[in-house]
């Protein structure tokens, strides 16, 4: 398509250029005017993190063309305030810690903007639901709320500005709200994620990624794509000098394909061309061919006998079992009352951290291989690639950026060692920045798992015994399924004094997405079984839950499950403490109705009912459609 | 008889182990008490969204005396910055935070024996704090940009570096046996949810979330972490399914993988308790991860106390909430029908 002049005003100034037409306004911004404050989180408008006004509307930008903006009024986050300064919008959050990764924070500044202008005096429900298009990860929305109502607050003149200063720090500076230092950047777009940054001469790298789940690799062509002009360069595992391997704790997964795919969207060879554009064209000259091979999708069959074999290191497909005994269950149900069996599952979860993966990687004047991205674990990360580049130690540097949410998922060496390749075989600097689509079926997830639960009690609600089997698909790779597995096994039965126990944790290969490290690293999909048991036992027994968890919780003294003398255990507080704070009406567990007293109180918010909830100004019209 | 809209309460206990299971776990840190009464601080560390960097800023100025805002800390480069290991396990306060401390604190120490002698007072009567150094029962006082620009002019750089260890073992291979930590945390959550069993949905209307965090550094930091714990768990009771059909992702982006948006947040109650860390220097210990256990199971907890049936499958979608019901609505016909 041939070029056209766009001609607009971008906070308050006059911008002209020649554009492709095809380009969305995100890109336009990010790209040519490098105002890298508005981010991609989706690409699709679902998340909200690329919202700036066009001629006074909020919009998303990543759902416009350039084209159509021509002749508008754009306004992004970086033109809210003067440079230096930060609007009362911004003190608010920087005031009541509304950013936390800060990757959200700008599509959130523009929304909580957009509500300042449109609804001045709007509700706590009316704010929500205008901030309902911007989706956060790391906050649980409750300080921007906050923030947006004291912004609203001061703006009316219902609170003084006094309220955005920070409050002092007494006699120490520990346990005082000092406000987030690097708020200002964060709400202001300043701060520079791995996708953000540049580098002169910098190259774009695209991947080619597994259409199958279980396939041998009988050939790859790369000549077509690697006689584009503007191809830097392609790589396969063919370019791994040294020994190919990571993984957080056994080294099964190749930097890419490596005679085999062993789950769909795994990278099979990559691109670095002179633009993004250009490399994902290349990238779809590869001719990759495959011979399918049988699947295995539920942990289930992967234990089963004659079940196709992932990983020929292990022939049983299983990635880790971890068994932990204490004491001896049969004489514990033996003295059991009461015996309940019951079986839990949790499903596979994404961590939808807002911003995909993305690095940059360059080899400096000392030779040294230089990875610069969002990883949670560069200590690790640097001597995985040491081994796989064949290089010292010392000749391997990784700087970790900032990081736009994590929570596990960022642990793994997943792209790094194709920007190293890259940059070793063109000596130029490399970016790759994932699509949302590519973050989803390229990067680890929570272990989707299975529970076996048996447990005996006493009548007084004591738990003498327990019988815990837990199954979990570690899907393709073992990344951390192995420490996953020791930790669900180490929580399982909760924090309770249990003489009795027998545990048995498991993670096993699949062609599924791969399963990793998660928030908890298993001890929620432990003890989301356990916690239901315990209501369950509650139920039968005739016990109220504070009640029972009491009877049983560790106390100084106690042996955990792993045979741990605990010098304290702050379980008796803490149930004191939620109980107290919720007004908790004591009962036994069980469909108690609505007539008691601890329903509906304070603490609770109003349900949300359908249709409209924007207040309607007196004499005028309603403004949401 | 069930009204339409049902509610009730649940409520959930949990544990969790602060820093790497089961192994030795260790990092490292640099400090210097820089010019013009500024502390610069250099350890693996970089934000993940979790406000380390303030929390260590925090605890530089509590140990060497700044203020907070002068604190600066070096970026996390395997080339220039000591070894601190992963972001992750909830290890970031306990871990680096002590090793800063650690640090801070053998920096302050070669400052106050310079200032000790300038002034000829006992280096133990010194006292640091928001910028301004004193000498207890004198009138000696001046500012930290003076202690640093004296100390050095007495030939003395003030830095310091330190470590810290949190001494896990690795457990028995046959009956699991070890001590994966040495510091634990326990957290209980309580859920309020009204159900529409017309509909199935649920929403979660309040959450009482008490967790012991140690000391805590900074009080609303905590708060933040709690409460994105709270709805990541919340989305896992009700919402998020990432879904594959032989291998092949049918929830490719965020119209199909449902992630809770500020409509689905419930009001939520944190209580901090402080049962300080008896092993470590600062006493704090940590919140990243323990702040998401209890809540699904609290939330599946309510739903029975709400409608009288368990869903034992996440995520309590609208459909498993209403099959539920349906099983549980001809289990007691079929009680009724038996009389």
């Amino acid at each position: 398509m041939p070029e056209i002049d766009l001609s607009l005003q971008v906070n308050g100034r006059k911008v002209t250029r020649r554009a492709d037409p095809g380009q969305r306004l995100l890109d336009f911004l990010r790209d040519e005017l490098n105002l890298t404050g508005t981010k991609e989180g989706c690409g699709a408008g679902e998340c909200g993190t690329c919202s700036v006004f066009v001629d006074g509307k909020l919009v998303k930008s990543c759902l416009m063309p350039a084209a159509k903006a021509d002749g508008a009024v754009i306004e992004t986050v970086e033109g809210l305030a003067k440079p230096g300064t930060l609007e009362v919008i911004q003190r608010a959050f920087h005031k009541t810690g509304a950013s936390q990764c800060g990757y959200c924070i700008p599509g959130m500044v523009m929304a909580a903007t957009s509500v300042l202008r449109e609804a001045p005096e709007a509700s706590l429900d009316e704010i929500k639901e205008r901030m309902g298009g911007n989706i956060c990860r790391c906050t649980g929305y409750s300080k921007i709320i906050e923030a947006v109502e004291l912004a609203r607050d001061v703006v009316s003149g219902k609170a003084t500005p006094a309220a955005l200063e920070e409050d002092g720090p007494g006699e120490s500076y520990i346990g005082t709200n000092v406000r987030r230092l690097d708020a200002p950047s964060k709400v202001t777009g300043r701060l520079k994620y791995a996708g953000d940054m540049v580098m002169p001469d910098m190259l774009h790298m695209a991947v080619l990624r597994s259409p199958h789940a279980h396939a041998e690799i009988l050939s790859i062509d790369t000549s077509e794509a690697e006689a584009m002009e503007g191809v830097a360069c392609v790589i396969t595992s063919e370019d791994v000098p040294g020994t190919d391997g990571f993984g957080v704790f056994v080294h099964d997964q190749p930097i890419m394909a490596r005679g085999k795919v062993r789950h769909v969207g795994e990278a099979v060879a990559a691109v670095a061309a002179e633009t993004e554009t250009l490399a994902r064209l290349a990238a779809r000259k590869i001719k990759v061919e495959y011979r399918e091979l049988p699947g295995l999708f539920s942990p289930e069959d992967a234990l089963k006998d004659g079940a196709p074999v992932i990983h020929d290191y292990a022939p049983d497909n299983l990635v880790k079992h971890i068994p932990i005994r204490k004491g001896d269950v049969d004489k514990g149900f033996a003295e059991a009352d009461l015996i309940i069996e019951d079986e839990f599952s949790t499903q596979q979860v994404e961590h939808a951290y807002l911003e995909p993966e993305a690095g940059l990687a360059y080899v400096d004047a000392d030779d040294v291989v230089t990875v610069i991205s969002p990883s949670q674990n560069i200590t690790h990360h640097r001597h995985m690639l040491s081994e796989i580049i064949a290089k010292p130690i010392n000749k391997v540097r990784f700087i970790m950026s900032p990081v736009g949410g994590g929570f596990g998922g960022k642990e793994d060496m997943i792209y790094q060692g194709m920007l190293a390749l890259a940059a070793m075989k063109t000596f130029r600097p490399v970016r790759l920045v994932f699509t949302r689509e590519e973050s989803i079926i390229a990067s680890a997830k929570r272990h989707p798992s299975k529970v076996r639960y048996r447990m005996g009690l006493k009548s007084d609600g004591r738990i003498t015994a327990i019988k815990f089997e837990m199954l979990s698909d570690g899907g393709a790779y073992g990344m951390s399924s192995e420490g996953v597995m020791r930790k669900a096994a180490i929580l399982s039965c909760g924090p309770y004094e249990v003489d009795n126990i027998q545990v048995d944790t498991r993670a096993v290969y699949t062609n599924n997405t791969p399963s990793g490290a998660f928030r908890t690293f298993g001890g929620m999909q432990a003890q989301f079984a356990t916690e239901s048991m315990v209501d369950i036992a509650a139920e039968r027994l005739g016990l109220d839950p504070f009640e029972i968890r009491r009877r049983n919780m560790m106390r100084a003294g106690s042996l955990t499950h792993t045979q741990q003398r605990l010098d304290s255990a702050s379980i008796d507080r803490v149930l004191e403490a939620a109980e107290r704070a919720s007004n908790w009406e004591a009962g036994a567990v069980g469909m108690r109705g609505p007539e008691r007293g601890d329903l509906n109180g304070p603490g609770t918010r109003a349900p949300c009912t359908l249709g409209a909830r924007f207040e309607r100004p007196a004499g005028g019209k309603e403004k949401v459609a | 008889m069930m009204q339409r809209k049902m509610r009730g309460r649940g409520v959930a206990a949990s544990w969790y182990g602060i820093a790497r299971t089961a192994t030795v776990d260790r990092a490292g840190a640099w400090a210097e008490l820089d010019d013009g009464g500024t502390a610069k601080v250099v350890t693996g560390v970089t934000e993940i969204g979790e406000g380390i960097l303030t929390v260590l800023a925090q605890i530089a100025a509590e140990e060497t005396g700044v203020r907070p805002e002068d604190v600066t800390i070096g970026d996390n480069d395997t080339a220039r910055s000591p070894e601190a290991a992963h972001a992750g396990a909830t290890r970031q306060t306990y871990m680096i935070g002590n090793s800063v401390a650690l640090a801070c604190r053998e920096a302050r120490e070669k400052l106050f024996t310079e200032i000790a002698a300038h002034w000829d007072v006992e280096a133990a009567t010194l006292v640091a704090f928001d910028g301004v150094l004193r000498a207890e029962g004198t009138n000696l006082a001046m500012s930290m940009a003076e202690a640093v620009d004296i100390c050095k002019k007495r030939g003395v750089v003030p830095v310091g570096s330190g470590h810290f260890t949190s001494h896990g073992t690795g457990l028995d291979p046959v009956d699991g046996s070890g001590r994966p930590w040495q510091a634990y945390v326990f957290g209980t959550q309580v859920a309020e949810v009204e159900v529409d069993t017309v509909t199935g949905e649920v929403q979660v209307l309040g959450i009482w979330a008490a967790h012991d965090i140690g000391r805590v550094i900074n009080p609303r930091g905590v708060e933040g972490q709690i409460e994105g714990g709270v709805v990541q768990g919340l989305g896992q009771a009700l919402m998020e399914d990432y879904q594959t059909v032989n291998g092949h992702t049918t929830t490719h982006g965020f119209a199909k993988y449902i992630l809770p948006t500020s409509l689905d947040v419930p009001e939520i109650t944190s209580v901090l308790v402080e049962d300080p860390d008896p092993l470590s220097p600062l006493g704090a210990k940590g919140i990243g991860e323990p702040a998401l256990v209890p809540t699904a199971p609290a939330i599946m907890n309510a739903i029975h106390d709400a409608i009288g049936v368990r869903i034992k499958s996440l995520p309590a979608s609208p459909e498993k909430v209403l099959a539920a019901l349906a099983e549980e609505e001809a289990r007691q016909d079929g009680a009724v029908a038996a009389e």
